[in-house]
């Protein structure tokens, strides 16, 4: 393995790792989804990297599509759902939003 | 002809309660009418298929290697278990025409009959073992929906989510079954399976494991022991509920997935002594609750348990054809005592046995069906209980210990003495309230008439039985024999004699303890004990109570906090993935 693949992998795991460490500590609905923003654009690199070792990059690139697609959606919808959600209970803070009983 | 006719025994139900859900419950003439209609076509198909018995099997459709194919068989004991299905079935849904007379959500209550009367054909006629899963499960839905179908009623939902429960344990046993075979033979083939058994094909540890699992399945669906409790709770159905579901076709499921895989588990040791020993215990403890018991319909519901122990006890002594004739005896006595119950209790508004009483003159067509099928169920000649009994007790003398058959003497007295209390208690002695009673109605009538001529006829086709079994289950090595060979061999044998002095000796013994007014200590401790379904009832609460405690206990995992959960899901897949990189080495 080359140093370029090798900087390539620890670049993908520390930007997955950033976003999952944003995912655990935050506490504020809006840093969560630019968190899970973070994390999959580290999960499409990966993808990117992986079809383009295995000479399938065709097969990657429609992937990426599906991710981008889907990616989009859940922002939209978790950007909308976190303004709602600040507008109805004056807080961004999820343990405070949450009602399940403990 | 064959392949035609199943989709159609198992679509005409299905379709008809899909359009009962589009009439509603306005029109309620129209609900009796398709309902009734579309069993009595369904019936008739299941009655045609009587003509195109074989031993192949039929495919209907390939669906992949995933579930196999959607195949069908037309052997001999599918099509008897399709035809008592469907012509109980359209008796009992003319007779609810009566007895559920301006009743609430009718459209549910046919609808979920007619979804049980499909899926009780189909998981008889199938010969994929997932699709027997499928339709397994669907009956034991059906079943938990028309128990609790008085759904205000808390004892009718409690009994239908006991049921429920239950019968899961059976339901997780068959599901296990059905992989460890697929895992064995790559296949759901029931035939494939169990040509592969006999072969020798399959690991004798894994087969045994796999019959034990179908014993587990077969004892929960059928109320055997340790499962028994269920059954007399799931009493709280409407009667003819009780009739159809709970005493003539689903709970016989369990002795046919025994019947049908008997000749691949004929050999692996202890597993037919397994049944026996169910079957005993199960008969002994039941008509010792049905003595004891106050309510009709327990009486009933525990009489059924305990014959339906009789046919888990022929398959173990090793006669598949007398514990299916027996199943046909019962199924048609057994819904004729259901269905004149539901007749007498609907027209007298009470089920304890305590407040009836010198019914016999005033509800004469009740009481005469009533007493035909008691009497088979007490095994008196020459009804069809007589013959299905003695052929059982015959095969229990030659295939078992004398010991066994003794305790079976034994069991023959015990029922002698419950059936005899119930129609003395209900029908003779002297009135014991001023309720007011009517006899049945002409709706209600026509199916009691017909199951009473059944039950009085049915052992005359036992020569037509007998060859379509032989003929069509060549691997269950079922002996040709005619009615008049059979009849002479009980007829000759002095041991049939010995069984029916011991039912008059039941009868005796009952009388004379009435008269004296007898008392003895080991009577009360055993009534005592009998109440309290011998501590089944306290095992199952307390299981109930360790499930709940644990719910309880991991409940607090649970916190709701999404750093918690993303941390759970990081962790966990670290975990798999050093598990992995270990096994991979």
């Amino acid at each position: 393995m080359n140093l370029i693949n090798t900087m390539i992998i620890l670049a993908i795991c520390s930007i997955i790792g950033i976003g999952f460490y944003c995912l655990i500590i935050t506490r504020n609905l809006l840093k969560l989804v630019i968190g899970l923003q973070i994390l999959v654009k580290g999960v499409m690199i990966a993808v990117i990297f992986a079809g383009n070792v295995q000479g399938k990059i065709e097969m990657a690139q429609s992937m990426a599509y599906t991710i981008i697609v889907a990616d989009t959606i859940v922002t939209v919808i978790g950007l909308a759902m976190s303004i709602q959600l600040r507008d109805k209970t004056g807080t961004s803070d999820i343990h405070s939003i949450s009602k399940l009983k403990r | 002809m064959a392949a035609v006719l199943i989709p159609l025994i198992i679509f005409t139900p299905w379709l008809s309660a899909i359009m009962l859900w589009f009439i509603g419950d306005q029109h309620e003439q129209a609900e009796h009418t398709i309902a009734s209609g579309a069993t009595v076509l369904s019936a008739i198909f299941s009655l045609l298929l009587l003509l195109e018995i074989s031993d192949e099997t039929l495919l209907i459709s390939p669906i992949g290697p995933m579930f196999g194919d959607v195949s069908f068989t037309t052997n001999a004991m599918s099509v008897l278990l399709v035809c008592i299905a469907n012509c109980i079935g359209s008796l009992t849904v003319i007779y609810s025409a009566a007895y559920m007379r301006h009743e609430k959500s009718l459209g549910r209550y046919y609808g979920m009959i007619l979804l049980f009367i499909g899926a009780m054909s189909g998981l008889v006629l199938t010969s994929n073992i997932f699709l027997l899963f499928f339709f397994w499960e669907i009956t034991a839905l059906c079943s938990y929906q028309l128990i609790s179908f008085y759904n205000d009623d808390p004892n009718a939902v409690r009994g239908g989510l006991k049921a429920l429960f239950i019968t899961q344990f059976g339901g997780i046993g068959l599901m296990t079954a059905a992989l460890l075979i697929y895992g064995q033979i790559q296949s759901l083939s029931i035939p494939e399976f169990i040509e592969a058994a006999r072969q020798g094909a399959i690991p004798t540890n894994v087969l045994s494991l796999i019959g034990f699992l179908l014993i587990a399945a077969a004892a929960a669906k059928s109320s055997q022991f340790p499962f028994f409790t269920w059954l007399p709770d799931a009493m709280e159905a409407p009667t003819p509920v009780s009739a159809l579901i709970h005493a003539a076709t689903m709970v016989n499921s369990g002795i046919y997935l025994l019947a049908r895989f008997y000749p691949a588990f004929e050999n692996v040791p202890g597993w037919k002594e397994t049944i026996l020993v169910i079957g005993i215990l199960t008969i002994i403890l039941s008509s010792l609750m049905a003595i004891f018991a106050n309510d009709l319909k327990r009486v009933l519901a525990y009489s059924t348990v305990s014959q339906l122990g009789y046919m888990f006890t022929a398959i173990g002594a090793g006669s598949v054809l007398a514990s299916q004739f027996h199943l046909l005896s019962h199924a048609i006595f057994k819904a004729l005592l259901f269905l004149a119950a539901g007749a007498l209790i609907h027209s007298i508004s009470t089920r304890d046995m305590h407040q009836m009483g010198g019914l016999f003159k005033k509800v004469p067509i009740i009481s005469v069906t009533f007493i035909i099928g008691a009497l088979a169920l007490a095994g008196i000649p020459i009804l069809n209980g007589f013959w299905s009994k003695e052929l059982i007790l015959e095969a229990v003398h030659e295939g078992t210990t004398i010991w066994i058959y003794l305790i079976m003497l034994f069991s023959v007295i015990l029922t002698a003495i419950y059936t005899i209390r119930c129609v003395w208690l209900v029908f003779f002695g002297t009135p014991r309230s001023d309720r007011k009673v009517h006899d049945a109605p002409r709706l209600m009538a026509f199916p009691l008439v017909l199951l009473a001529i059944g039950t009085l006829t049915s052992w005359l086709f036992f020569t037509q039985i007998n060859h379509a079994f032989s003929t069509s289950l060549p691997l269950h090595k079922i002996e040709l024999e005619t009615l008049t060979k059979m009849a002479d061999k009980v007829l000759s044998d002095p041991l049939t004699y010995i069984a029916i002095g011991m039912s008059l000796a039941g009868v005796g013994l009952w009388f004379f303890k009435k008269k004296k007014d007898l008392s003895f200590p080991l009577l009360d401790i055993v009534r005592e004990a009998s109440l309290n379904s011998f501590r089944f009832e306290s095992a199952n609460t307390g299981i109930i109570q360790i499930l709940t405690a644990t719910s309880e206990g991991i409940r607090n995992l649970q916190t709701g906090s999404l750093n918690w959960n993303i941390f759970g899901m990081i962790a966990g897949f670290l975990i798999v993935s050093i598990l992995l990189l270990i096994g991979g080495r």
